[in-house]
């Protein structure tokens, strides 16, 4: 790793990561603050009133202990559709940025190679999604052990956030490739959009009614299964596995291709 | 010794946009121009150098050692110069001169605050905000400031003014006084000139002539002009110079184009009485013009 380049993006990004976290800290007291186990669910008398709307958003069916809330309403669309705009915009900021405007030409001006560069750009990407998974269920546990000490299943939890994260680098891996193929910031992020938009548009769809569940099959979001995780379910798990599998697959096969491919810089 | 070979090299875009073939080399411790028109493949053997791209065939090395597969050990000793500079715009200019330092993992800042005073440089405000000429001069601090033996320049004096422009000159003279490797593309013909002991010239991709400055410009051509006396005289000179030709207007006075022939020409009018002599020397951009040219001249 580059320690320079590396403390340059933290100096150039930290801004980008403060807003995402800023954000989802906001909606993460406020559902949870919204769980009250003693007089109902105010949230599930809302979904009653618009059931396709919450279906879509992974909120149909939400269960009673906070884990299951807290899931069912952060999980299902929030913490997977943010971060994941975060990535598309960061993954381009770490390398087809560079290639497009000619600064490139500056990072590569270091006696290092290629590879050392890039993985550099990785890491920062990674440990800056680390970062935001520990704030982000650090806030939540806080916020759940102020309001209703006690009842958050910890474990399960925790469960839950080493499979939030496998989905962050599955997304990271894909996005990151995109930038390290492409020359153009344009098409990099196109690439990475698309495919964003994709996954979750047909998780969505997947989620609405029986006649479109099939197409859970076609959306890398259905290996993230929240409720098995829960449930320590083995298929989960290897979902799971896969997701990780998947980003670390791609940001090997990035790596790769920046190393050997011409730069028009 | 060669500190800079390239070996039949091709790197074809399609419509004969790219190089072709093209082979030559800077030998240690001189600085070599490298001149073209717009196009000609310049920047893309340059990016060559730098491992920035791949050769479709052939070779390129810097040191002995491959551009691409060993970038990351030339580029201890190399210094660069973008022809397109583009910097890391939310910097200011120092902070961006400090971060390539530290990139190329220099311990003290010393020769870029030389070379800043040199330049008359001002590197505090953003990046963004500065002028072509200032961004040039801060090109120019991190190409020269690690002090590598190898510089490559592409076009470094556009932008700047000709006050700036002669100090450019008078670095590169000093640096090759310090026995560096200097390869430059240039499309000011003045500063080739000055500093170069050899140019390579290049069109359409393919290599046109290499060779030493004298003798690139050896093949210059001077339009004289010459008075003589009388009439008489100016015929006598034209019958036993054929080059000449007598002017139609004023039968005194007498034009020739002339080359190395120039002493044959100063000799044979001494045998008559020379009232004025005129020599319009051909600039080395004129003298260029029919490399690049091709076939017009």
């Amino acid at each position: 790793m580059n320690l320079t380049l590396y403390k340059k993006e933290w100096k150039a990004n930290w801004i980008l990561l403060a807003i995402f976290m800023a954000v989802l800290t906001m909606y993460a007291t406020m559902i949870i603050a919204m769980f009250d186990p003693k007089m109902g669910d105010s949230l599930q008398e809302m979904a009653a009133s618009m059931p396709e709307v919450f279906a879509a958003f992974g909120m149909a069916d939400v269960g009673q202990t906070l884990l299951e809330f807290t899931t069912g309403y952060l999980y299902g669309i929030l913490l997977t559709a943010f971060p994941a705009v975060y990535i598309i915009i960061l993954s381009n900021r770490l390398v087809a940025r560079y290639v497009d405007n000619g600064s490139m030409v500056y990072l590569l001006a270091a006696p290092d190679k290629r590879g050392k560069i890039v993985g550099t750009q990785m890491i920062f990407l990674v440990t800056s999604l680390l970062l935001m998974l520990v704030y982000v269920s650090g806030v939540i546990l806080a916020t759940a052990h102020l309001l209703f000490p006690g009842e958050m299943d910890i474990p399960g939890f925790l469960r839950v956030n080493a499979g939030l994260f496998g989905l962050w680098i599955m997304v990271g891996g894909v996005c990151f490739l995109s930038s390290c193929v492409f020359n153009e910031s344009k098409m990099a992020v196109g690439i990475s959009s698309a495919f964003v938009v994709y996954s979750l548009l047909v998780q969505m769809i997947s989620q609405v009614g029986e006649k479109f569940e099939g197409l859970k099959y076609a959306t890398p979001m259905t290996l993230y299964a929240v409720d098995g995780l829960i449930a320590k379910d083995g298929q989960a798990w290897l979902t799971c596995a896969i997701m990780y599998g998947v980003g670390i697959l791609c940001f090997a096969a990035g790596i790769a291709v920046f190393r050997k491919k011409n730069l028009p810089i | 010794m060669k500190t800079i070979e390239i070996e039949h090299i091709t790197k074809d875009y399609g419509q004969h946009r790219g190089v072709f073939d093209l082979s030559f080399d800077v030998r240690k411790g001189e600085v070599l121009g490298f001149l073209g028109p717009n196009g000609a493949g310049k920047t893309t053997t340059i990016r060559q150098l730098l491992g920035f791209i791949k050769p479709d065939q052939g070779k390129v090395n810097i040191l002995g050692k491959d551009c691409f597969e060993q970038a990351d050990e030339i580029k201890k000793s190399l210094g660069y110069l973008p022809g397109e500079i583009a910097f890391i715009d939310s910097m200011s200019g120092m902070e961006f001169i400090r971060f390539v330092a530290k990139m190329k993992k220099m311990k003290d800042l010393g020769r870029a605050q030389e070379l800043m005073e040199q330049f008359e440089l001002n590197a505090n405000g953003k990046l963004k905000k500065m002028s072509k000429g200032m961004k040039q001069k801060i090109g120019i601090v991190c190409a020269f400031m690690q002090d590598p033996d190898i510089l490559i320049l592409d076009e470094p004096t556009s932008g700047l003014d000709p006050l700036m422009q002669n100090r450019f000159v008078e670095l590169i003279l000093s640096e090759k006084r310090r026995g560096k490797t200097i390869l430059m593309s240039s499309h000011i013909f003045e500063e080739v000139e000055r500093t170069c002991d050899r140019a390579v010239i290049i069109r359409g991709g393919e290599l046109v002539a290499v060779d030493t400055m004298e003798s690139l410009c050896s093949g210059k051509q001077k339009r004289m002009e010459i008075t003589f006396a009388d009439t008489a005289m100016a015929a006598g000179y034209v019958s036993g110079f054929a080059k000449a030709v007598q002017d139609e207007q004023d039968g005194r006075r007498v034009t020739m184009k002339v080359g190395r022939d120039i002493d044959e020409a100063v000799k044979k009018a001494g045998a008559f009485t020379v009232v004025d002599l005129n020599v319009h020397t051909q600039s080395l951009e004129d003298f260029f013009l029919h490399f690049y040219g091709g076939d017009q001249s």
